[in-house]
């Protein structure tokens, strides 16, 4: 299906959606979940607060869906993802013993061509990109992981951040190079 | 004493958006005629783009779950907002019909400023001899029974009032939460 009929496809099922439609509104959820739950769990580092943090994104957006006034749905449903995330964030900071960084995170590589020593490597890696996402400030996390880790671009990273494309740069051009920073000690780890 | 920054630091920030394709000509220029000249911001350059690399790396998980919703209609209290609601209005529509008939006299009790007196003469001690007594009470004891509007009224505008709040109240807090129940 061509990237036009999927848009006039997805508009239609948004009109229906906001007359109170939840199977057309299930459609988007079907459509979006999968990135709105990397960027929970990415942002969070914890499964279970992604996941409460993907279901509170997508009730509020059909709660909201009435507010909608156009412009990019992704962008629009990613900017309740990320308040959804930072509400979670404030609760996993009221329970000490949920640990931030509780997930494994493995790095997309070719097993196949890894000899175990270099797995064990990715493996130490993963961890550490995992370790120094969790320690940049938010806002320049939600830059990083929309724009590296799900690709979005600068355009559409503004409006699910609210924020300027001057901010967005700012955002993150300092993300990226505290994670150079973080990950530099690493480099003989990097494939 | 001023420090100047140093070209490098100040194209530092610009690293990042030439990763990115998001450089002006003029400033895609300078700063790779720079790097060309810079070792140093060679080497930050490279560096920032093997992170950028990598975090492309980092891999897509598959949600344990749907997450679409359903609506879960909370029944309960939907029937219980329903009854409330009626009850609500049977009162008022009772206690329209009940000054409509203090109104009206529809059952020939004295209009509302008459029984007052009455009520107040009532609990006023007599004055001794007693002939007047005998007078002012004579037209209700003729009359025989008089209904006791006033109190049926007064009492039925603190129910209404009661179940007004309630319904008003549950009104609001359903519109808040949405129509229907989500779950996920």
């Amino acid at each position: 299906m061509s990237g036009r009929m999927c848009l006039v496809e997805e508009y239609e099922l948004i009109e229906r959606s906001r007359r109170g439609d939840v199977d057309c509104f299930n459609q988007l959820v079907e459509r979006h979940q999968r990135e709105v739950y990397n960027l929970s769990l990415r942002m969070l580092g914890n499964a279970q607060a992604a996941e409460d943090a993907t279901q509170d994104a997508f009730i509020s957006a059909f709660k909201g869906i009435g507010k909608f006034r156009g412009g990019s749905f992704r962008a629009w449903l990613f900017r309740i993802a990320a308040n959804a995330c930072h509400d979670q964030l404030r609760s996993l900071r009221r329970r000490p013993t949920t640990s931030l960084d509780a997930l494994p995170l493995e790095l997309e590589l070719d097993r196949r061509s890894l000899s175990p020593e270099e797995y064990a490597m990715s493996q130490e890696l993963g961890a550490e990109i995992r370790r120094a996402l969790s320690v940049l400030p938010a806002d320049q996390r939600l830059a990083v992981i929309l724009r590296d880790i799900l690709g979005f671009d600068y355009d559409e990273i503004a409006r699910a951040t609210g924020s300027s494309l001057g901010t967005v740069k700012s955002r993150l051009s300092r993300g990226r190079a505290r994670l150079r920073h973080h990950l530099e000690q690493y480099r003989e780890l990097f494939p | 004493m001023f420090k100047r920054k140093s070209e490098c630091q100040k194209l530092e920030g610009m690293l990042s958006p030439y990763i990115d394709g998001q450089l002006s000509s003029p400033d895609r220029e300078r700063l790779e005629g720079h790097i060309e000249r810079c070792d140093a911001c060679r080497c930050q350059l490279e560096s920032l783009r093997a992170t950028v690399d990598l975090l492309h790396r980092v891999p897509m998980v598959s949600p344990p779950r749907y997450f679409t919703i359903a609506e879960v209609a909370p029944k309960r209290r939907a029937v219980a907002f329903g009854a409330l609601r009626a009850a609500t209005a049977v009162a008022v529509v009772f206690l329209a019909f009940l000054f409509v008939v203090d109104a009206i006299n529809l059952f020939e009790a004295a209009p509302v400023e008459d029984r007052l007196a009455q009520q107040d003469n009532a609990t006023t001690p007599a004055p001794l001899g007693g002939e007047g007594l005998d007078n002012e009470l004579a037209p209700a004891e003729a009359e025989g029974y008089t209904w006791p509007l006033r109190q049926l009224e007064l009492a039925l505008v603190g129910v209404v009032v009661v179940l007004g709040g309630t319904t008003a109240i549950l009104w609001h807090r359903r519109r808040r939460l949405g129509e229907t129940a989500l779950r996920s």
